[in-house]
């Protein structure tokens, strides 16, 4: 039963790191609009964390610098298990408009499993919650595999 | 036979009301209701009522990261300490006519266990190694420092009035003030306490750690600020013993000021004293989180140490002159 709790819990209550790998902001500003009073994710539980060890989803935005990599994997390793990996934009999937630069390290998902993707450039909010609402379900069955 | 049911009764005190079970329900509630109703003055629709629940349960559900710079007992036994502590303080914090525990001058008690839960959460953060939580500690010891002096300040302006009308010079038990309150009506209501009452208000946002006096865990610009290296299990604790203290200060404003109100019955007491509590933290944390932004620390202690404490003794002498 304890263990049935604390899986509905894991749905309930996702916090979000947020990661700039060398975003033009775009994506940023769009995350953080989703916080506002007009979308408000925090009815579903979201709440953005300060330290990668209190997040449960590592929100991840840019085409991964080079000069960035490293810090996005150490930030990343630091998040306590069940985590999930959601990038967002097309920036860290393809490199976008980036793509081809020498100084650019995506897609991110050769160096670390990623979770979830969120396309667009930048992603409407309405598809930031939609991703944000599928990670939240991974996480509750990775913790129910724990 | 008698020593063990007292025992027994006591065990029951600590275990379920008012002690840890008690704690654990209705602070969770009212940070709940706290954050719904923040979240409804910024025109939010607002998590859950029982958000602060499935943020604790998840967090004993997570991995406890112990980073290899702390020292790893002090890490994890902070927490706990902070917690047991205030669920001390909730033992001798009359509900009405009722307190678990009584004592000579348990208001003495109740200010020194009050400090426990910060100063734990402070040796926790050094013990954990991290510049950030260094950072955030010493912000809080600052917070401490500036409640603490208005807050003397207040108990004494409350233990004068009420040892001056008792003919005790100087009364230092909250049960005492609470059988007063119930003989004589609510502290509120004498002039002389009035200030001493709205002094008190003002500590609780700062007591508690919330807007706009969470300059120590400011977690826009220095990640948490203690609780940085916290994860899983240690932090679910220090997120229970934030919530516990919320309960605790309002629940201290409810037995000083409003005290009287109730009807005996210990139970339906409980539910009076917890509605005063939420309305309580709906006037003076709720709508201060929501209209207030963070303050810088000296800006916190300045005004603590003039405006708050300025209040608290215009009590202290107005009651030294008995009105
Ligand atoms: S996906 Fe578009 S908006 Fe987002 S960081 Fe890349 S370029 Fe900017």
């Amino acid at each position: 039963m304890f263990k049935k709790l604390i899986e509905e819990s894991t749905a309930k209550s996702p916090w979000l790191f947020h990661i700039n790998s060398g975003s033009c902001n775009g994506c940023d500003i769009e995350l953080v609009a989703v916080l506002t009073p007009r979308y408000d994710v925090e009815r579903l539980g979201f709440k953005l964390a300060g330290s990668p060890r209190q997040a449960d989803i590592v929100v991840v935005t840019g085409p991964v610098t080079r000069q960035s990599l490293d810090r996005v994997l150490s930030a990343i390793s630091q998040v306590p298990e069940p985590r999930c990996i959601v990038t967002m934009g097309s920036c860290p999937q393809s490199g976008n408009v980036f793509k081809g630069s020498y100084s650019v390290c995506a897609p991110l998902s050769k160096y670390v499993h990623v979770d979830v993707d969120i396309a667009g450039c930048a992603p409407k909010p309405e598809a930031i919650i939609d991703g944000l609402v599928k990670a939240t379900e991974i996480l509750k069955e990775k913790r129910g595999q724990m | 036979m008698t020593v063990f049911l007292t025992g027994l009764q006591y065990l029951g005190y600590i275990l379920i009301f008012p002690g840890f079970l008690f704690c654990f329900f209705c602070g969770l509630l009212l940070t709940g209701i706290d954050r719904k109703l923040v979240a409804r003055m910024q025109k939010r629709v607002g998590p859950p009522l029982l958000q602060p629940f499935y943020d604790f349960f998840k967090l004993c559900g997570k991995e406890t990261i112990v980073p290899a710079a702390a020292s790893r007992t002090t890490f994890l036994v902070a927490p706990l300490v902070g917690f047991a502590a205030l669920v001390v303080v909730q033992l001798f914090i009359p509900i009405c006519g009722f307190s678990a525990f009584t004592g000579m001058a348990d208001i003495i008690v109740i200010l020194y266990l009050l400090l426990i839960p910060a100063l734990a959460a402070i040796l926790g953060a050094s013990a954990s190694g991290s510049p950030y939580a260094g950072v955030g500690l010493s912000r809080e010891m600052v917070t401490v420092i500036a409640c603490e002096l208005p807050l003397v300040l207040v108990l004494l302006a409350v233990a004068k009035a009420v040892g001056s009308a008792l003919g005790t010079g100087l009364c230092f038990s909250v049960s005492e003030i609470a059988r007063y309150q119930v003989e004589n009506g609510s502290l509120i209501t004498r002039p002389s306490m009035i200030p001493a009452a709205l002094a008190f208000a003002l500590i609780i946002p700062g007591e508690t750690g919330s807007h706009p006096f969470d300059t120590a865990e400011a977690e826009t610009e220095i990640c948490e600020g203690m609780h940085a290296e916290y994860s899983g299990a240690p932090l679910a604790i220090f997120k229970l013993t934030h919530a516990v203290k919320l309960l605790t200060v309002t629940s201290l404003f409810v037995a000083l000021f409003l005290g009287g109100i109730g009807t005996g019955i210990a139970a339906v007491d409980g539910v009076i004293v917890f509605a005063l509590c939420v309305i309580v933290t709906a006037l003076f944390v709720s709508f201060v989180h929501a209209v207030t932004a963070r303050l810088k620390i000296e800006q916190v202690f300045k005004y603590y140490w003039t405006v708050v404490s300025g209040l608290a003794l215009v009590s202290l002498v107005l009651a030294w002159y008995g009105l």
